[in-house]
């Protein structure tokens, strides 16, 4: 019988066979069990060594079977894998990338920077009024200060604004300070187009005001942004200028190094200063018309704006602003994030 | 505004080296836009008088005689300028020019060119290329190399901000470098030898509010003729253009100190000078030969006649051609005045003409200066000419006083940051030529009048910053516990922002359009009709604010015709009436493009997922309704419901546009933000088990599946939690037009499992309401 089991083992080339050959012979009717059933008839001394040659029989078949059964699996699984062989260098499924625009990236990425130092971030209105364009901004009818910015007039008399300042005194005539706030959007000016100038451009705008505030605070919040932006060895100068909306005011410059050539030089990044007496004037003012309380007297406040464009175009070293709105994604393409 | 660095060193015998410069002006204010170096006039160009000058019958040319000392030369000039009694630059043959030119011997109607006369440009000493450089006969000895007087120069091109009219001169300049440096400042001088006029004007002004001050002097005994070669060279460095001695002296003195000034031939201005309003329809033929036209706004100088008045300058503008001096000018009437800036400026826009003296005035000129702007022109004139100067002074309007400024150095200190000591900061503005006035603060501070812009004390905290240097202030962090009504101020951001990612994150690229938009395009691709107009466009034809965002995203989608991939979204604002913040997605393609596997997502469904998925990640519901929309297929054009609210369009374009825009299939959507949040209150979790049933309904072609939707959520009962379409089916057994519409429902109760006999009671019910409808039930 062991000679049949093992012979009809080694034979079987699947389990299921196997299966029928463990019941043929371990199975109710099995032969084995048959085998042991038959020891019924016989003398205790005949019994026990009988059962015991029956035992071992019964072990040498266990055994048999599972080392079969392991060397199927195997087999089996070797066969498995190999019928599962695909071609891992074949294309995947062109699942869509999907990005954002250039000037996207880089506003989120000012926004993200501001908001770690606890500013918040909000829009206002592409069309404005004169008022809040210009004369809430101290830059009266007919000073010359209008024309550093060349403006798209509407039919209406309303403009396209020239800058995102007017939400200065929308954002104060609306709350009450202290608050930090970030104002990122387009901008318009009417200017001719070249490589350097486009009539259409994105701004970041930023207002603290509270009591005590400094240029101090003015200079350490633009530090913080130029070595979030440039690296921890960033520095940022800041330089006398004119905006009719701060006073004193500066043009802020950062020492950037050109990621291509190496070469390391001030960059004139954007506006800033101390808030004009006037621009609070003028948004308690119209506080008061409203009937809110003025809030703005005892305060002081930095503002800073900066163009988005002229980031991403250093960053990047993109030649020509124009590229920009073309909206080719051979452009778009370039500038993955995260 | 260009200032050689010969001249500031005139004011400023310690001023450092050019090098040096650049960055001192810079962190002044007076920002530098180019530093430009002009050479000497190059190697052998020389001085010489010319002795004669004939015209070449048929051309517009002369031929010179020219004494180039050792010898006489003949040379032909187009130049209308060249005459006898007057010296030139000439180079002989052989010279190289600066821009490569060698002069060479032309032969002309049978005589010899031995050289050519040369203008600034050539010389590259200066920007003027229209006349020879005109010098006085005894400016030089013939043939001496004017490289040897003439040195090279180094010339600084400010951008001045507008408030900083006072450094619209070389000596505005140099006051500021003194300040900051602490050096001497050498005053220009104003001395002149005076003697007695014979005759003089009578000036009247009669608007003082746009005249507040009228300084008239006179020069006599004048020769009219080129200015000193130091003088000339000055004013082309400068980027002027020489004239004469008498109107180069005016426009020396206004580069030099600041102020415009005029000369008028007194011949022509004898009767008397008046500063009126013009009269409306009032003609004047200005210096540049124009004629124009003055309304009652325009100031104006006139010069008084029998019965009146007759213009001869736009005051603070231009002179007049009636009045100017010429080569026969004698004696002239020398005007320094201060114009009411804004009347200027009005005056200078109307008429399109900014002229140097227009532009001062615009931006306020020391009220205080015409006094010694007229005597440096004089002492100028005097010098160059030997003109007699007159001891008259004509002064309507006066002096003006100082305006007083309260100042506290712990204000500034407070302002900017710094701990800059009281003394200092006082010094800094007594540098600037404030007078300062107190024992303690608040100090008195009175500006000096050609400081227009420091009114306030913030003004002069922008002074003692500028003087002292911003390095000093300090970097400091900002701590500050907002205002309660500031909490959230971020939210609409916030939501505009997930929306982007969203979009971005299935696979759209985003792309940004122009503000402004054609009529005719945005009504070929059956865009609302714009309502916004700009007045003053870069294209005429794009006039209008866009009223929607999609002809944009079209366009980007045309642009892209090469590209597989064609998925563009733009959340910005649009102008269909008052201004809205919408968001918009175009599909101009399969969401998965074909690699070896087959493309996946096109068509309808594919951008009614983009938007399923969108509410999704915004946790909204969404359901689009059947309705026809403008831009849209008629028959693929769904009202948008964001939370129960409708919020904007999806569909396939309609086939008229996507044929004139020859574009393929087109779909699209577009939203109005911000989109309605729906209120969040959580729900427990299922405890007990669903009941599922399936149920088909037959409908006509026609019905959409959100009727059938409604009529099951509508008697579904307080159990039915969910109704999914699984199945759309056409064909037999089912009759042409029809279609089955197969759905997965799911009943729960919260508290208890429902029986099946409560579950076939609320499946008859709806089973009930649709053959009511009039649908059929498929087994």
């Amino acid at each position: 019988m062991l000679d049949d089991a093992l012979a009809e083992i080694r034979a079987a080339i699947s389990l299921e066979a196997l299966q029928e050959i463990k019941v043929r012979y371990l199975g109710k009717k099995g032969r084995l069990t048959q085998a042991f059933k038959a020891m019924k008839g016989l003398g205790p001394e005949e019994r026990r060594a009988r059962g015991q040659e029956l035992n071992r029989l019964k072990q040498t078949i266990e055994k048999a079977l599972e080392e079969r059964e392991a060397e199927i699996k195997a087999a089996e699984l070797t066969a498995r894998l190999e019928r599962e062989r695909e071609d891992v260098s074949l294309p995947g499924l062109a699942l869509p990338p999907g990005g954002y625009h250039v000037s996207t990236q880089i506003l989120d990425e000012l926004v993200e920077i501001f908001r770690r130092m606890g500013y918040q971030a909000l829009t206002g209105p592409e069309v404005e009024d004169e008022f809040h364009n210009f004369d809430a901004l101290n830059i009266p009818p007919h000073h010359p200060a209008r024309d550093m910015w060349d403006t798209f007039w509407l039919e209406d008399g309303r403009l396209l604004r020239t800058h995102t300042s007017p939400m200065q005194v929308r954002y104060m005539e609306a709350h009450t300070p202290p608050f930090q706030i970030v104002v990122p959007g387009k901008v318009y000016r009417h200017e001719a187009t070249d490589a350097t100038h486009e009539a259409m451009f994105h701004q970041l705008e930023g207002l603290a005001v509270g009591e005590g505030i400094t240029l101090a605070h003015l200079k350490g919040a633009l530090l913080t942004m130029a070595r979030a932006l440039y690296g921890g060895q960033a520095r940022v100068r800041l330089q006398p200028s004119f905006f009719p909306f701060v006073e004193p005011g500066v043009e802020f410059l950062v020492w950037w190094t050109n990621p291509r050539s190496g070469e390391g030089r001030w960059l004139e990044l954007g506006g800033a200063g101390m808030v004009h007496p006037a621009v609070f004037q003028a948004a308690d003012e119209a506080r008061e018309k409203a009937g809110l309380p003025r809030v703005y007297e005892n305060v002081t406040g930095f503002a800073f704006g900066l163009g988005v464009e002229r980031v991403a175009m250093l960053r990047y070293g993109i030649p020509d602003i124009r590229y920009f709105y073309s909206n080719r994604l051979a452009f778009l393409r370039q500038f993955p994030r995260p | 505004m260009n200032v050689p660095y010969s001249w500031l060193r005139e004011f400023l015998p310690e001023l450092p080296e050019p090098e040096a410069l650049r960055d001192v002006l810079d962190s002044l204010g007076l920002a530098v836009e180019e530093v430009r170096r002009l050479p000497a006039p190059p190697r052998g160009v020389v001085f010489g008088r010319v002795l004669k000058a004939e015209p070449v019958p048929e051309t517009d040319l002369k031929m010179l005689e020219v004494d180039l000392g050792r010898e006489v030369v003949t040379l032909a000039s187009g130049a209308q300028g060249a005459r006898a009694g007057i010296g030139l630059a000439v180079a002989r043959p052989g010279v190289v020019l600066p821009d490569g030119t060698e002069i060479k011997e032309r032969e002309i109607r049978g005589v010899t060119s031995e050289g050519m006369a040369l203008s600034p440009a050539e010389m590259g000493v200066g920007e003027y290329a229209g006349g020879l450089l005109e010098l006085p006969a005894d400016a030089l000895e013939p043939g001496r190399e004017l490289a040897e007087v003439w040195p090279a120069e180094v010339v600084f091109e400010l951008e001045l901000t507008p408030n900083r009219a006072d450094a619209f001169s070389v000596l505005g300049v140099a006051r500021d470098l003194a300040a900051k440096l602490g050096l001497e400042l050498v005053e220009p001088s104003t001395e002149v030898e005076e003697s007695p006029v014979a005759r003089f004007v009578t000036v009247e002004v009669a608007d003082p509010e746009g005249c507040d001050r009228y300084l008239a002097r006179y020069a006599g005994g004048l020769t009219v003729g080129p200015s000193p070669l130091e003088a000339q060279r000055r004013l082309l460095a400068a980027g002027l253009r020489p004239i004469n001695n008498v109107v180069d002296a005016t426009n020396y003195t206004l580069w030099e100190l600041g102020n415009p000034l005029h000369a008028f031939d007194l011949e022509e201005v004898a009767g008397g000078i008046v500063v009126r309003r013009a009269k409306a329809g009032e003609k004047i033929v200005t210096l540049d030969g124009e004629e124009r036209r003055l309304t009652p706004d325009d100031l104006v100088i006139a010069r008084k006649a029998a019965g009146g008045s007759e213009p001869v300058a736009v005051a603070g503008v231009m002179g007049a051609a009636n009045s100017e001096v010429t080569e026969t000018t004698r004696e002239v009437v020398l005007e320094a005045a201060h114009f009411d800036p804004v009347r200027v400026r009005l005056t200078a826009r109307r008429l399109g003409l900014s002229t140097d003296a227009s532009y001062r005035f615009e931006r306020g000129v020391d009220p205080n200066l015409p006094p010694r702007a007229a005597a440096r022109f004089l002492h100028l004139l005097q010098r160059w000419t030997g003109c007699t100067v007159g001891d008259v002074v004509v002064d309507v309007g006066g002096e003006k006083p100082r305006r007083e400024v309260p100042f506290r150095p712990s204000y500034a200190n407070r302002l900017l940051g710094t701990a800059f000591d009281a003394e200092s900061q006082l010094a800094a503005l007594a540098r600037l030529g404030c007078e300062i006035a107190g024992e303690g603060e608040p100090y008195t501070v009175r500006p000096p009048t050609w400081r227009v812009d420091l009114n306030i004390e913030e003004d002069l905290v922008e002074e003692v910053g500028r003087i002292l240097g911003y390095e000093h202030v300090p970097t400091e962090p900002l701590a500050l516990i907002p205002a309660p009504d500031n909490l959230n101020a971020e939210e609409a951001y916030r939501r505009e922002e997930g929306l982007r990612r969203a979009l971005r994150g299935l696979g759209g690229w985003e792309a940004i359009h122009y503000t402004w938009q054609s009529p005719a395009y945005l009504s070929l691709s059956r865009a609302p009709e714009p309502r916004r107009f700009l007045k003053n466009p870069m294209d005429q034809s794009k006039n209008a604010l866009r009223s929607a965002l999609y002809p944009g995203l079209l366009q980007t989608l045309a642009a892209n015709a090469g590209e597989r991939h064609r998925f563009f979204f733009e959340l910005g604002r649009v102008f269909p009436d008052g201004e809205e913040t919408h968001l918009a997605a175009v599909l101009g393609g399969p969401l998965l493009e074909a690699t070896w596997q087959a493309a996946y997502g096109e068509g309808y469904p594919a951008v009614k997922g983009l938007l399923e998925a969108l509410a999704a990640r915004a946790g909204a519901k969404i359901e689009v309704r059947p309705e026809p929309h403008q831009p849209l297929h008629p028959g693929v054009s769904g009202t948008v419901f964001w939370n129960d609210e409708p919020r904007g369009f999806v569909g396939r374009l309609h086939p008229q546009v996507e044929e004139a825009l020859e574009l393929g299939p087109v779909h699209l959507f577009e939203l109005v933000l911000p989109l309605p949040e729906a209120e969040r209150e959580f729900r427990d979790l299922p405890k007990f088990p669903p009941a599922r049933r399936d149920l088909a309904v037959v409908v006509p072609e026609d019905v959409p599946h959100v009727e059938i939707l409604d009529l099951v959520r509508r008697f579904g009962g307080p159990y039915l939690e969910a109704a999914k379409l699984f199945d759309v089916y056409r064909g037999r057994p089912l009759a042409e037009e029809q279609k089955s519409l197969a759905y997965h429902l799911t009943f729960r109760h919260p508290e208890r499992t429902l029986t099946d006999a409560e579950v076939d009671g609320e499946m008859s019910r709806i089973v009930a309401a649709l053959l009511e409808a009039g649908y059929e039930i498929r087994d």
